[in-house]
């Protein structure tokens, strides 16, 4: 039998998604030692786990180095990748938004020339170019983005929103909903037809799981 | 100014002897499937004017075209598939030709799309076009040729899914979405985002037996018992054809004794604009994408003047050799039997010697440097070539074989079996 293997988001995302493979009877005691191996196997049922940046879990499953992944939707808006989405797992939950000043609520359709910054550059010119037809500047940060419209960066910006306290503390609001995130379960085309008994048993369990929660 | 002369772009890349040699004899072996089908060769520029490939509806995006422009202005593109240009062709230099037209073509392509990772940016398709007919045969003779250029190349462990566009246009327009939902629709299918597609369901006012079915699309692939489980559905014209239709070419395939590679999926829905029928695309382990995409697309030939079905499909060679080598399938490796060399005296018979065993099939290289048999000895070890015929006279012939370290004396008749 071949090995299936599976791309994992490193960070937020590793402990919930080995706690899902353990509860559908994967071995992933691997996965959870402090091992520097990079990648971990789980001989009985024939799968090989990794590791990787959120935002490369994407692109190996699109290139079909791993056949299946869990990453955060927010990844997959950006990244664009051509793959199936196959299960919401519903955790890591939060909002894609585009926030700003509280006095901009209601009048963003008022101002010229956009500056808009996010660690989102995708996500945030596919929604105002395809959805509010406006053209933007962005700007392109790797955190702390609220600090851009509060010394003049940007007017707004496109940022994951969770409880909304960050935004708060620093005088923002929520100027309009873009997406709902939470972890998604990607697999690739080709493997989805190639094993699809075997990924189709992973994706039932796991969906089966979660139906429990 | 000169600091870049030494790389290629990205994107593309050198073909060193032992993968060309593979990829030639690849493409030979396919050449040869197309012919024998009667699908007879044909070559088109690889530069086209920007038009060709413009249409809204078509399948490359503007932006992943390599563009330039010529002297008068207009915008040229290198091909980014050989498809449009065999429309173009079959409608201009064959306008008045009622039979069928059968082509075949392979050739280098160009794609912008990808950054990084494991594509290239040109890469050689091969496909074959058969034009001038709307049927299930005409179709089922297509997916056969598809499967047997894939059988040729080595790959046993793959397969066709085959889906039919007119189903879930049908489907569609039996809910009453709009184009521009349908579209949606379209994406979170070819996604297979189920819930997604739950979530667009449910904010419309749709039958529920149709809800049920359109939320069963992304799951709808397997074997025949697909068609089935949908036939209980009440659908429009349109969705029944289409089924009936798959069905035909399906009992045409079995005929072939092809039905083993071949599986359906309902929830296949790429390009609408295009597609008209049934649509096909090739998977195989290792290669992560299609190996090979096809089907009808009976609008397309309009575009350039004249009204004609069509039906066809393209293999990605290169996605063939990438599959090949994960799936660690031997290939063959170009290899020299002998090396020869002579010194003045005996440059006749070399000559001699040289052309009587490459007629006898053998690759012969002659020696052209004059080294020391120590050094030939080297050079030959390097490159793997099998022995070292060094030609003294007509009597002596020094024959070294490299792999056994052994070497003896023969005569020219000896040498030459005569």
């Amino acid at each position: 039998m071949r090995y299936l293997t599976i791309a994992l988001s490193k960070g937020r995302l590793t402990e919930l998604s080995v706690e899902l493979f353990e509860a559908i009877g994967l071995d992933c005691t691997e996965l959870k030692g402090s091992s520097r191996k990079l990648i971990l196997t789980d001989e009985k049922n024939k799968i090989k786990f990794f590791l990787a940046k959120p935002s490369d879990v994407p692109t190996y499953v699109e290139y079909g180095a791993a056949d299946l992944g869990i990453v955060g939707k927010d990844t997959l808006l950006e990244e664009g990748r051509h793959l199936y989405e196959v299960l919401n797992l519903g955790f890591a939950a939060c909002r894609m938004v585009v926030a700003g000043p509280a006095e901009l609520q209601g009048k963003l359709d008022q101002f010229n020339n956009k500056r808009v910054a996010t660690k989102y550059p995708r996500i945030a010119r596919e929604y105002f170019e395809h959805k509010r037809r406006e053209s933007i500047e962005v700007i392109k940060l790797n955190g702390s983005v609220e600090l851009a419209p509060l010394v003049g960066l940007s007017e707004v910006i496109v940022d994951l929103v969770e409880s909304g306290r960050t935004l708060k503390e620093n005088g923002l609001v929520v100027l309009d909903h873009i997406a709902d995130i939470s972890a998604r379960m990607v697999v690739n085309r080709v493997s989805m037809k190639m094993e699809s008994e075997r990924i189709n048993n992973i994706v039932d369990g796991i969906r089966k799981e979660i139906e429990k929660r | 100014m000169t600091k870049w002369k030494i790389y290629t772009p990205e994107g593309v890349q050198d073909i060193l002897a032992n993968e060309c040699f593979f990829k030639r004899n690849l493409e030979d072996k396919i050449r040869k499937v197309f012919r024998s089908s009667g699908f007879y060769e044909v070559e088109t520029p690889i530069v086209e004017f920007y038009d060709a490939f413009l249409a809204e509806d078509g399948i490359t995006a503007q932006e992943t075209m390599f563009k330039f422009f010529d002297q008068q202005g207009r915008i040229l593109v290198l091909r980014p598939e050989i498809t449009i240009p065999i429309a173009r062709l079959a409608a201009t230099k064959f306008k008045d030709v009622s039979h069928q037209l059968r082509f075949s073509y392979i050739g280098n392509t160009f794609n912008y799309k990808e950054l990084g990772g494991g594509k290239q940016k040109e890469f050689t398709q091969a496909g074959v076009e058969l034009l001038g007919i709307n049927s299930p045969e005409a179709d089922a003779e297509i997916i056969a040729t598809a499967i047997k250029a894939v059988k040729v190349s080595g790959l046993e462990n793959f397969q066709i899914d085959i889906g039919q566009v007119d189903f879930f246009k049908g489907l569609m327009e039996e809910t009453g979405l709009s184009a521009e939902e349908t579209e949606q629709m379209r994406v979170l299918i070819d996604r297979k985002d189920y819930l997604a597609v739950e979530e667009l369901v449910k904010t419309h006012n749709i039958r529920e037996d149709l809800k049920e079915l359109v939320l069963s699309l992304p799951r709808l692939f397997g074997s025949l018992d697909v068609i089935d489980s949908v036939e209980k559905y009440s659908l429009n014209k349109k969705s029944i054809n289409a089924l009936e239709n798959l069905r035909r070419v399906l009992r045409i395939l079995d005929d072939y004794g092809l039905s083993k590679y071949v599986s359906i999926d309902l929830g296949m829905v790429q390009n609408l604009n295009y597609y008209t029928g049934i649509i096909f695309r090739g998977f195989t382990y290792g290669a992560g994408f299609p190996i090979l995409s096809g089907g009808r697309y009976d609008k397309l030939v309009e575009k350039f003047g004249k009204v004609s079905p069509a039906t066809g499909f393209s293999l990605g060679i290169n996605m063939i050799m990438i599959a090949l080598e994960r799936q660690k399938i031997e290939s063959e490796k170009p290899s020299i039997d002998s090396l020869i060399s002579y010194k003045d005296e005996g440059r006749m018979i070399a000559f001699k010697v040289c052309e009587a065993l490459r007629e006898q099939g053998l690759v012969v290289e002659l020696d052209v440097t004059r080294s020391e048999m120590v050094d030939l000895k080297q050079y030959a070890i390097t490159k793997g070539i099998g022995g070292i015929i060094n030609i003294v006279d007509e009597q002596c012939i020094e024959v070294h074989n490299i792999e056994k370290n052994e070497t003896s004396t023969v005569t020219i008749d000896e040498l030459l079996g005569r």
